[in-house]
């Protein structure tokens, strides 16, 4: 008890004003605008794919950019939830990338039943999957420094959004990058990783996102 | 009970805006509310002290991450919860990694059952040799014949400590005497 009152007194001492974090959706929407600027200078440099314009009339590539797009709103604001000790109090918005997961799974299936006859398999494979990481180091460096300013209790599934969301800023470069139409590749090379990169987001969240 | 919750929150807001005394009153009213949450879950009331403390720690470092518009009570009781599955886990852990498998105790098991066929005495100069902390520990224990609790108190640590501390002084003397 009296090594709780010097602590107390200890603590108060040292005291001073403190600034209070910002709002998760004002964090959210900062790192979305670095993210958005990150993704227009990468597509600047490398260039948007040739068929981009037809691209604009085929229903399934616009619906799998929106919901990639949801993908990536949703886990940013949640890693911007998680970076907080009681989620802001927000819990339940904190499970919002299930939905948009969910939703783009679906999305992903319809396209893949609309792809017939299947378009030809692109000569490249693993290389999708290397490009979109390294993409993705970026983004997931800044999130996760900017997450461990902050308290998170949560920080395996911290990790794990952070990393979801840098990997899909990945993901939306090269579908607009890179002029493939085989929804076969794109599901196994660009989007399954993402099981993976969920994981190991989870065990670099643990690691670094300590306090 | 809504009167001592907005009042909680008054006194994070002046604490953020620096004021110590208010900043004092609030860790005060955090160490009262969460006592009895931890005294719920662990059984020795050092252990609720200790962890008591690094929540308060914990709660000093994390400041910034409450804007005192929300609730403080279930930001304090998230940061508390976080602690002690902490304190769980390394404290489970460190049972596991000090438990003595049932292979081990075989071996180390001595013939005799009633009579110990080795005294203080005889080891004393060895157990002298083992750090200052672990030979205070089995001189109390085995000299002056105090319970580990005693030990605990007199030498300012928790029970689990002084045990884990016992145990490790136990293991190095058997090394030694095994040369």
């Amino acid at each position: 008890m009296e090594n709780i009152q010097e602590l107390i007194n200890t603590l108060s001492a040292d005291t001073r004003v403190v600034k209070p974090a910002p709002h998760p959706f004002m964090l959210s929407l900062k790192w979305m605008g670095m993210a958005a600027l990150y993704l227009a200078v990468s597509l600047a440099v490398s260039g948007l794919r040739p068929d981009w314009a037809a691209k604009l009339h085929s229903p399934w590539f616009i619906a799998e950019m929106a919901t990639l797009l949801i993908v990536f709103i949703t886990t940013t604001f949640s890693a911007a939830l998680l970076s907080f000790p009681d989620m802001h109090q927000r819990d339940r918005l904190v499970y919002a990338p299930l939905a948009a997961f969910a939703l783009f799974v679906l999305v992903m299936f319809f396209a893949w039943r609309a792809d017939s006859p299947p378009s030809p398999l692109p000569v490249h494979s693993i290389e999708c999957t290397l490009s979109i990481m390294l993409m993705a180091l970026l983004p997931a460096g800044w999130t996760l420094y900017a997450m461990r300013r902050y308290a998170s209790t949560h920080s395996g599934a911290a990790g794990s959004v952070a990393l979801l969301s840098a990997f899909s800023v990945g993901a939306l470069w090269l579908r607009l990058y890179e002029e493939t139409d085989s929804i076969v590749h794109v599901i196994e090379r660009h989007y399954l990783p993402m099981l993976v990169i969920g994981i190991v987001g989870m065990w670099l969240g643990k690691k670094i996102l300590k306090w | 009970m809504t009167e001592n919750t907005g009042h909680l929150e008054a006194l994070m807001m002046q604490s953020l805006k620096g004021d110590q005394r208010a900043y004092a009153a609030l860790l005060q009213e955090t160490s009262r509310l969460l006592r009895p949450f931890l005294s719920r879950r662990l059984s020795a009331a050092s252990e609720v002290d200790d962890l008591l403390q690094e929540i308060l720690l914990s709660i000093h470092k994390a400041r910034h991450t409450y804007d005192g518009l929300r609730p403080y009570k279930p930001w304090a009781y998230a940061i508390a919860r976080f602690r002690l599955q902490d304190f769980l886990r390394a404290h489970y852990a460190d049972q596991l990694r000090h438990a003595v498998d049932f292979d081990e105790l075989e071996e180390t098991l001595p013939e005799y059952v009633t009579e110990p066929a080795m005294s203080y005495e005889s080891i004393e100069r060895e157990v002298q040799k083992l750090p200052d902390k672990q030979a205070s520990i089995l001189q109390l224990m085995h000299q002056d014949g105090y319970t580990s609790r005693e030990v605990a108190e007199k030498m300012g640590m928790n029970e689990s400590a002084v045990k884990v501390a016992a145990h490790r002084a136990y293991k190095l003397l058997r090394k030694k005497l095994e040369r």
